[in-house]
C-alpha cells in the first residue's frame, strides 16, 4: 500500500513537462516491446483489484507474457510498473488533449472540447474509478486535496501554451489552472445539475462562467503577477 | 446524551493531535474523556471509526462557525467573499492538527475529508445564496448552478491555491472579481 503510493508519486512535474504533445508516449523507451501490453494489462488489474492486490504474476497473466518478460522490461517490479502506468496515463490524456485543444478554432470551443475530453477520459478510467471506491487514500490526494496543487500546476503547465494562442501567457496558465479545477471538482464530486462530459452542458458552463471570467483577467489592471505556485496546501509542509 | 458526545470528541480530537489516527484507540479516547470504553461504545456504536468521523465533523462545523462570524458586517459581495476565502486559506494553512495528519496519515483522513467536503460545497452555497440574490445574478444564470459553481470554486482555491497568492489581499480581490464573480453577477459599479 505504501509502496503503491510512492508509485503514484512518481507523478511529478518534470517528468510530466517532458512529454511532447506528438511523442508517442507509450514508448518511453524502446528496451521492451511488451511494455505497453504490460502497462495495459496492469491498467486491467487496477480496475479490478486495485493496488494492494495486484501482484507481478497477476499482471503477467494479464498480459499474457511470463513473469521474466515483466521482469525485463521492467526490473523494478511492481512498483516500477505502477510508476509507468501513471506516467503512460498521465500523458496518454494530455497527448488527447492537446490533440482536441490543438484543433480548436477558438478559444470557447478549446475550453469546451478539452473540458469535455477532459471529463470523459476520468469519467471512464476503471482503474480511476476503482480506486477512488476501494483505496482512496491512494488517489484522492491527488484529485481532491494535498497534492492538487501539483496536479493543478502540471495540468496547467501543459495546456497554456495550447490557449496562448487567445491570450498571454500569464493569463493562459492562470486560465489553464482554472480550467482544471473545475474539471477535477465535478469529477471528484459529480453534480446532479451540470455533467461536464456533455458537450452542451460544458459549453453552457464555459459561456457563463468562464468567458467573463477571462474578460475580467485580461481587464484587470495587471501588477507583474508571479506564475509559479508558491502557497501551501493542504497535506504541505509550511515553510 | 448530547454532552457525553462532545465530551468524546473533543478528547478524540485531543488524541488525535498528539498522536495521530492509527494511534489512536477508543480506550485512549475514554481515558481522555475520563469515562469507560463501554460509555464511548454505547454513544458511537460503530466505535474508533465512527468517532473518528465524528471529530471531523465537529471540527468542520467549529471551521463554518468561525468563517460565519469572520464574514459578518462585510459590505458586499465581494468583501464577504474576500474575507472568507483569506479566513479559509488562513485557516486552513495554521490547522495543526488538519496538517499533520494530511502529512503522516492521509490515507486516514483523505475519504472522510471528500464525504465532509460535499456538505462543506453545500454549506458554502447557503452562505453564499442570499448575498447573490441581494446582489442580483446576471442575465441568464442560475441562482442554484451559480451557488454551486462558486462553493465548487471557493474549496478548490482555499485548499489547494495554486497560481493565486491567497495571503495577498490585492490577488483575492482579482481573483474574487475574476474566475468566480465575473459571469455569476451583475457588476458592482457599472463600468
Amino acid at each position: 500500500m505504501s509502496g503503491a503510493t510512492g508509485a503514484l508519486r512518481v507523478l511529478g512535474d518534470d517528468k510530466v513537462v517532458a512529454f511532447a504533445p506528438s511523442a508517442d508516449a507509450t514508448h518511453p523507451d524502446s528496451e521492451s516491446p511488451h511494455r505497453v501490453r504490460i502497462i495495459d494489462g496492469t491498467l486491467a488489474c487496477l480496475a479490478r483489484h486495485g493496488t494492494a492486490k495486484t501482484t507481478v504474476d497477476d499482471i503477467a497473466r494479464q498480459s499474457g507474457v511470463s513473469r521474466a518478460t515483466v521482469y525485463r522490461a521492467f526490473p523494478g517490479g511492481r512498483e516500477e510498473i505502477l510508476g509507468a502506468v501513471v506516467d503512460t496515463e498521465v500523458a496518454r490524456l494530455f497527448s488527447a488533449l492537446g490533440v482536441c485543444l490543438g484543433s480548436a478554432e477558438e478559444l470557447s470551443q478549446a475550453l469546451v472540447v478539452g473540458i469535455v475530453e477532459a471529463s470523459v477520459r476520468l469519467r471512464d478510467h476503471a482503474a480511476i474509478h476503482f480506486l477512488v471506491v476501494h483505496e482512496p487514500g491512494i488517489i484522492l490526494g491527488h484529485l481532491a486535496f494535498a497534492d492538487s496543487d501539483r496536479l493543478l500546476a502540471i495540468a496547467s503547465r501543459f495546456t497554456a501554451p495550447f490557449l496562448a494562442r487567445w491570450m498571454t501567457p500569464a493569463e493562459a496558465a492562470r486560465v489553464a489552472e482554472w480550467a482544471a479545477r473545475i474539471v477535477l471538482s465535478y469529477a471528484v464530486s459529480p453534480s446532479p445539475r451540470t455533467d461536464l462530459c456533455d458537450p452542451s452542458q460544458a459549453a453552457r458552463l464555459v459561456h457563463t462562467f468562464m468567458l467573463p471570467g477571462i474578460e475580467a483577467l485580461q481587464a484587470a489592471v495587471a501588477r507583474p503577477i508571479d506564475i509559479t505556485p508558491h502557497r501551501p496546501g493542504l497535506g504541505r509542509s509550511r515553510n | 446524551m448530547q454532552d457525553v458526545r462532545q465530551r468524546i470528541v473533543e478528547a478524540s480530537y485531543a488524541c488525535v493531535a498528539r498522536r495521530g489516527v492509527a494511534k489512536t484507540t477508543v480506550e485512549d479516547m475514554a481515558r481522555e474523556a475520563g469515562m469507560s470504553r463501554a460509555t464511548v461504545y454505547r454513544t458511537f456504536p460503530g466505535g474508533r471509526d465512527e468517532v473518528i468521523n465524528a471529530t471531523v465533523a465537529w471540527a468542520t462545523l467549529d471551521f463554518f462557525g468561525k468563517l460565519f462570524e469572520r464574514i459578518q458586517g462585510s459590505g458586499d459581495l465581494e468583501e464577504m467573499m474576500e474575507r472568507g476565502i483569506m479566513f479559509a486559506h488562513q485557516s486552513i494553512i495554521e490547522h495543526e492538527v488538519l496538517q499533520r495528519v494530511m502529512e503522516t496519515e492521509p490515507d486516514k483522513l483523505l475519504p472522510i475529508l471528500t464525504v465532509e467536503s460535499n456538505r462543506i460545497r453545500e454549506g458554502i452555497a447557503a452562505v453564499l445564496a442570499p448575498y447573490l440574490t441581494e446582489r442580483g445574478l446576471a442575465p441568464g444564470v442560475d441562482p442554484d448552478d451559480a451557488a454551486d459553481f462558486l462553493a465548487r470554486m471557493v474549496l478548490s482555491y482555499i485548499s489547494a491555491p495554486g497560481r493565486w497568492d491567497l495571503e495577498d489581499p490585492e490577488q483575492v480581490a482579482r481573483l474574487v472579481r475574476s474566475e468566480l464573480l465575473a459571469g455569476v453577477v451583475v457588476p458592482a459599479r457599472p463600468s
